[in-house]
């Protein structure tokens, strides 16, 4: 079985096999599709010889989905996917779980192994792995090191990925400390789906996606709801392996 | 005749009374091929990038179909009606206020209807002659509601034309009532629709131009249109000013909400679409709408005339497959 997750930022692939991951791959999404994408009447055809997997049962999920058909593929809602992935990894059945991609943030609210509500993120990039990556590039350091800060956060008024530049700028004129500033970032982050995520509330909240990488705003999460919170192990691929859990069954 | 513009429902026995012809400037703009540049159009003019994009399309028509007035609703609809019946002003336009009151009062409704009429000089017994010639076409839309809900065989895409196109008639309210008949004539003779789930759309009719055929792909149907529903007038009533009473549209989300909980619960529907347009303050009312209805609940914004953008069908896909799963 082979899942795919085409995201906005990335596109990840996992084979699996009884129940267990047996190789995966991660690509940046528009070089993605010019090296191994031919269109075929609208619908991508994936040279899986090139890529290096053998032929397989294929699901597919992510944004690309409205535009992007993946020939031989079985296409399923993100939301699912993404459930059936941290269900998988998790071993819990009741969650909610906050997946952070490239453009946007879901949260779930999982009952009984099941998505029973979700929210997502308004229209905007902001509270997203881009964000992340833009304030990362103005403050001149890498995602790891903006992942690393939480303490004494400057406060940053704006959530808008482009504004939220300037602000940075000013803060840095004033003398901010990087790691203040980055915990101003990772602050805002939290912010922006705080709402949402009192509201789909659960004892345990499970972090997924890329985003789940930000070990300071996993930290932030924590401490601001009280929640108990994970993040599963595979998390930039969970989505992938939600496919694969999603077309197994 | 002359044309009659308005910014949403408002006493449309009047201005057929005074044998004017009735045009919501809603259902040109969303109708006409070119929406999307009728929004840019207006924010050419000034109009700010952070507005409702109806209020846009709403001004460039109306100064594109150059209507001998504008009737603009102050109270109960939009709350940037006000500024855009200033600027058609400022281009030469004839506007004329016009507010449903927000105590929903029968003596404020009276006033407002009445001073309506003086405006078109036509009295209460040519208001209520039309009103119950109109009978018969708001009985033909009450029968299209019933065969979409009950009988199954009406989509609601067509559904939300018919009730939506109420509001003026299309214009030529009898072209209308033969379009009527005929689109039940031949529904009476389909089979009915095998719906998977059957969905409630609440709040103002969408500017996504696919929403209906979207859901119904996605093996769902809107079974129930609130707001068109009420363009349509579905009450019978004794008087012209107890059928503007009864209308909730304009009344507020309480109001609103005693129709809603009613007919969600007749028309067994597994879930409910709130549609709220970007920058609009029913965007804060939907807090009441999901703490209110308890059932599983989505909540789609739009902004520009077009097809659903790929963020929204990814939560409508998601939705519906929920629900399909909760079953």
């Amino acid at each position: 079985m082979i899942g795919i997750d085409l995201g906005s930022r990335h596109i990840k692939i996992v084979q699996m096999q009884k129940g267990n991951v047996i190789k995966k791959a991660l690509y940046d999404t528009i070089q993605f599709y010019r090296r191994y994408g031919i269109a075929r009447q609208q619908r991508l055809d994936i040279d899986w010889e090139e890529i290096g997997f053998p032929p397989d049962q294929l699901t597919a999920t992510g944004y690309g989905k409205i535009t992007v058909k993946i020939e031989g593929a079985v296409h399923i809602p993100e939301i699912q996917a993404h459930t059936a992935g941290a269900v998988f990894q998790s071993g819990l059945y009741n969650f909610t779980l906050l997946d952070i991609g490239g453009q946007d943030t879901k949260i779930i609210k999982v009952r009984g192994g099941r998505v029973a509500d979700f929210l997502t993120n308004d229209r905007c990039a902001a509270s997203s792995g881009r964000y992340m990556e833009n304030m990362a590039d103005v403050l001149g350091i890498s995602l790891t090191e903006l992942s690393l800060h939480s303490e004494d956060p400057v406060n940053l008024s704006s959530t808008c990925a482009i504004f939220g530049e300037t602000e940075i700028i000013s803060k840095i004129v004033e003398g901010k400390s990087i790691s203040q500033l980055a915990a101003g970032v990772n602050y805002t982050l939290y912010r922006r789906f705080a709402p949402q995520l009192k509201h789909l509330a659960s004892d345990k909240l499970v972090l997924s996606g890329g985003g789940a990488f930000n070990t300071a705003l996993m930290k932030i999460i924590a401490q601001q709801t009280g929640f108990d919170t994970i993040r599963v192990d595979d998390y930039q691929f969970n989505g992938a392996i939600g496919c694969c859990v999603y077309g197994g069954n | 005749m002359q044309k009659i513009a308005f910014t949403t429902s408002i006493p449309v026995e009047i201005l057929l009374a005074a044998n004017k012809v009735p045009v919501d400037l809603n259902n040109i703009f969303i109708a006409d091929q070119q929406a999307a540049a009728m929004v840019e159009k207006a924010e050419e003019a000034g109009y700010p990038r952070n507005t409702c994009g109806w209020i846009k399309g709403l001004y460039s028509v109306a100064l594109e179909s150059q209507p001998e007035a504008v009737i603009a609703v102050m109270q109960g609809d939009c709350s940037n009606t006000q500024a855009l019946m200033e600027t058609l002003q400022l281009k030469g336009i004839k506007t004329i206020p016009f507010a449903f009151p927000f105590e929903r009062d029968r003596e404020g409704v009276q006033l407002q209807i009445k001073k309506l009429m003086h405006y078109f000089a036509v009295d209460i017994e040519q208001v209520h002659s039309i009103k119950q010639s109109l009978e018969e076409v708001r009985n033909l839309l009450r029968q299209i509601d019933t065969m979409t809900w009950q009988d199954n065989l009406v989509s609601g895409g067509e559904n939300h034309y018919y009730l939506v196109s109420s509001s003026d008639f299309n214009s030529d309210p009898l072209q209308f009532k033969k379009d009527l008949y005929d689109f039940i004539a031949g529904a009476k003779k389909r089979q009915p629709f095998k719906d998977e789930v059957r969905l409630a759309y609440i709040g103002v009719p969408p500017i996504f131009t696919d929403l209906y055929a979207v859901t119904e792909s996605m093996g769902a149907r809107i079974v129930f249109n609130e707001v068109q529903r009420q363009f349509s007038m579905p009450y019978v009533t004794a008087d012209i000013y107890q059928q503007y009473l009864m209308y909730t549209y304009p009344y507020g989300a309480f109001a609103r909400l005693e129709d809603i909980e009613e007919q969600i619960r007749l028309r067994r529907v597994d879930g409910v679409i709130h549609y709220t347009q970007t920058f609009c303050y029913r965007q804060i009312e939907d807090m009441i709408f999901r703490e209110k209805i308890d059932l599983p609940f989505l909540t789609l914004e739009g902004e520009g005339p077009g097809k659903l953008d790929g963020r929204s069908r990814m939560r409508m896909e998601a939705f519906i497959n929920m629900l399909k799963n909760i079953k």
